[in-house]
């Protein structure tokens, strides 16, 4: 018995089982990881062309339910790249900086002209990052922005994460713009890219996004107002709201949008080169309040006048933004992407955006006053 | 008949010796003025009442000008010598009595039989369906099942298991849908089985697996007549063993055991509920364990960010860990279902409140474990018990240790692999020569082409 292989096996287990129980076995557990829920980045003060990154650190807090306030930690360090502030800001801290939750990405307005490579190729590299993450620009700094608590953040969730997607708030003031559509915008020719502007007020307990920042690899960023960022957003992203406001010299409207679509063609002169883009909106909705006493005999009076406000409105936004030769909307996208291929198929159109004429049609199709007569 | 013999016959002497000095062992001759009958007998096992209305009594009652050899002869209690006084001895020992007239002799079956009456089903409880289960005794569970399948190809092979006890068992199975060669390979398997003593089916299934060290059972042990015909009529073979109130059925896909009588009961999209649940209940009480340790200690990314801070906070102050916890929930899960299974049932309960509501709580409490993981741990052994069949649920219970150990080492990819491995495992295995993970899914074009056939 004394030779027996079971009892040398069981003897083994046993004492392979008693180290596992010392101190000395540790593991890599989840309670050894910080988890990273945003990146903000500014221009650094020391370094010439440097960066400064703040790390939003979200910390476990044991019992939810008794918590108000979630619990965050900040860290900041400047570094001559991204990635170098980042391996330097491991030194500041006990645990493993976890990126794989960092889903929110804040910029410092100042640092959106001109190419992004230099600090966003971090993010694209970094295998645990995930190319869902938000992007936005940050006014006035992303360090600020960071660092504000709303007052109406719940523990275990991050107010940042809530703002974009349409998870939670569903506006059409507020711009999404992923990590992986930014890259591809910002590299493709014939589109800008845009990004939400997240601001705050002075108390710094509200984040405040309702405009948005059109750039551009070339060129300043240029800001778009609260009325733009809703078109772009419900005209190319089909968003919809309560938010169409509608005048005339009596009757003052405010749409409830339920149903957007934009559809547009671009069609060329003889020489092919393009001459004009007629783009045809769509919307459908209800009226949501008004100044008057409204009538369903007199719907298509409104609709009238809905459609021809709607048609100034949009035709002056993207004048405007032809003025400033952008083009979000990707206009120069589809066109390259839908004709033959030319060798000079580009510059073309690069040529021709700038004269290039907009018809604007819109039809809006109101379903009801909104209520019962 | 002339002269009236006093003495018993040698041969009966003969076989009286190798019984004695058995207390119960009964050698009788009855005498009376021309004919005389010598009977020998067990009597813990024969039905004396029997014995007393059908030997006995007509023995003196019956007119002199009839034959009592003739009598005996025509009872329907017979059943069939065998030769050599080995085998006759089995066949009394079995509950025959051995009649001896002249030079006629006949085993006649009189046996008493202190639990012939069929037990409710215990072990695989349903709703709907019969209530009833089989019975120790051989005779009634074929009573059972041909009372329920009146069919003349329906064939009883009995036949009699060589080891110490002896024991009659029964090969059941239609002729017309049976394969022979399973019939061949079953028979074969059991003549081979090299056993001191056999109790039951339950240790006949242990013997019939040909693999020393095997993990899955390749026969189906069951206790509802239900079952038995349902998997008869799909051309499997039954083997009833005397004496023990189960079935085995062979041969036995790993679906077989996931199926519950219930099937059959239900409509459609009831059965297609509690069939998720069943495969849900099978992946999480496999996986799930493995995936905890594996998403808190290798790649938090997969949970939500949320759930990811819940876990963590909850893991605040647990000194071990996270694969050592587990190991020890799980252990301690392991040893309460235990626990309640061995105790009487009147006490499990309280076993059962005791080690889960009050030890859960208390170690939480403690810091030994985080609450999620009690959570996961409940979830788990409540899952164990979707599973139908009792010995598949015990093989899936150490699959997930075997899991739990390639997660920890190797984390998320070590679970995949783990699953493969179990995989590749179970594709490996076959049961009775029908491949063990065969699926019961066939497309349009082959069921088509089995019509055609």
């Amino acid at each position: 018995m004394r030779n027996s292989p079971i009892i040398k096996v069981l003897i083994m287990a046993l004492l392979l089982g008693s180290v596992l129980l010392q101190t000395g076995c540790a593991f890599k557990d989840i309670d050894k990881r910080l988890f990273v829920a945003a990146v903000g980045i500014d221009p650094s003060d020391k370094f010439d062309k440097g960066f400064k990154v703040t790390l939003k650190i979200a910390l476990p807090f044991g019992a939810i339910k008794s918590s108000t306030k979630p619990g965050y930690a900040y860290i900041s360090e400047e570094g001559a790249s991204v990635g170098e502030a980042i391996r330097l800001l491991e030194t500041h801290v006990d645990k493993v900086l976890e990126l794989g939750h960092m889903k929110t990405i804040v910029i410092h307005e100042e640092l959106l002209a001109g190419h992004l490579q230099e600090f966003m190729d971090y993010f694209v590299r970094r295998a645990d990052i995930q190319q869902i993450a938000y992007v936005a620009a940050a006014r006035p700094s992303a360090e600020t922005i960071l660092k504000v608590e709303p007052s109406t953040e719940a523990p275990a969730s991050v107010a940042l994460f809530n703002l974009f997607g349409d998870s939670a708030i569903e506006s059409p003031f507020i711009v999404t713009t992923y990590l992986f559509q930014l890259r591809r915008d910002h590299l493709a020719k014939g589109i800008n890219s845009v990004l939400p502007l997240i601001e705050t007020n002075e108390k710094k307990d509200e984040l405040i996004v309702n405009n948005s920042v059109v750039i551009s690899r070339e060129k300043e960023p240029v800001i778009l107002s609260i009325v733009e960022t809703k078109y772009y957003d419900s005209l190319l992203k089909g968003s919809t709201g309560f938010t169409y406001q509608v005048k005339n010299d009596q009757l003052k409207l405010l749409l409830d949008i339920s149903e957007s679509k934009m559809s547009y063609k671009i069609s060329e002169s003889k020489n092919q080169t393009p001459k004009t883009i007629e783009v045809h909106i769509k919307l459908k909705g209800i009226i949501g309040e008004s100044n008057k006493k409204l009538s369903v005999s007199k719907l298509d009076e409104y609709n009238h006048m809905a459609s021809k406000e709607v048609q100034k409105k949009a035709y002056h936004f993207f004048k405007r933004m032809q003025e400033e030769n952008l083009d979000p909307f990707g206009f120069g996208l589809h066109y390259r992407s839908t004709r033959l291929h030319r060798r000079d198929v580009v510059k073309m159109w690069e040529n021709a955006y700038p004269t290039i004429e907009f018809k604007v049609k819109a039809d809006v199709k109101l379903q009801s006053t909104g209520t019962i007569e | 008949m002339g002269e009236v013999e006093n003495e018993a016959p040698a041969y009966l002497n003969r076989l009286a010796k190798q019984l004695a000095p058995s207390a119960d062992v009964v050698k009788k001759t009855l005498k009376s003025k021309e004919r005389i009958v010598h009977l020998l007998y067990l009597k813990s096992v024969v039905d004396m009442m029997q014995l007393q209305e059908i030997i006995v009594k007509p023995f003196y009652e019956l007119p002199k000008e009839q034959n009592f050899a003739d009598y005996i002869g025509s009872l329907p209690y017979e059943t069939n010598m065998p030769s050599g006084d080995e085998d006759v001895l089995i066949e009394i020992t079995k509950g025959n009595v051995f009649v001896m007239l002249d030079k006629q002799i006949n085993l006649l079956e009189l046996k008493m039989i202190a639990s012939n009456t069929v037990q409710e089903a215990k072990m695989e409880p349903t709703i709907h369906g019969p209530q009833l289960g089989l019975s120790d005794s051989l005779e009634t569970n074929i009573n059972v099942i041909r009372q329920r399948y009146h069919q003349p190809s329906l064939i009883i092979e009995t036949l009699q298991l060589e080891e110490a006890s002896n024991r009659s068992y029964a090969l059941v199975y239609d002729k017309d849908i049976v394969r022979p060669k399973l019939l061949k390979v079953l028979k074969k398997r059991i003549q081979s089985i090299d056993a001191k003593l056999i109790q039951g089916s339950s240790d006949l299934q242990h013997h019939m697996n040909d693999v020393k060290y095997s993990l899955f059972p390749t026969t189906l042990l069951t206790e509802r007549p239900d079952r038995v015909l349902h998997n008869m009529a799909a051309g499997k073979v039954i083997i009833i063993v005397d004496g023990s109130p189960h079935a085995l059925i062979a041969p036995t896909v790993f679906f077989d055991f996931m199926a519950s009588m219930e099937d059959n009961y239900y409509s459609f999209w009831v059965v297609k509920l509690i069939q998720f649940l069943r495969y849900g209940g099978l992946f999480t009480c496999i996986m799930l364990p493995a995936l905890y340790v594996g998403i808190t200690s290798y790649t938090p990314d997969v949970f939500r960010t949320e759930l990811a801070l819940t876990v963590a906070a909850s893991r605040i102050g647990v000194p071990y860990p996270s694969f050592i916890e587990v190991f020890f929930m799980l252990i301690f899960i392991e040893l309460l279902t235990e626990a309640s299974m061995r105790l009487p049932t009147t006490i499990s309960a309280t076993a059962t409140t005791v080690g889960g509501l009050i030890l859960g709580t208390a170690a939480v409490e403690a810091a030994l474990t985080s609450n999620i993981l009690v959570i996961v741990v409940s979830l788990v052994a409540i899952s164990t018990f979707v599973i139908p069949i009792s010995e598949m649920n015990y093989a899936i219970r150490v699959c997930r240790f075997l899991l739990l150990i390639y997660t920890t080492v190797f984390g998320l990819a070590g679970l995949v692999l783990g699953m493969l491995g179990l995989i590749i495992y179970l594709v490996n295995k076959d049961s009775f020569g029908e491949p063990y993970l065969r699926l019961f899914w066939k497309n349009r074009q082959e069921e088509l082409e089995a019509d055609e056939q």
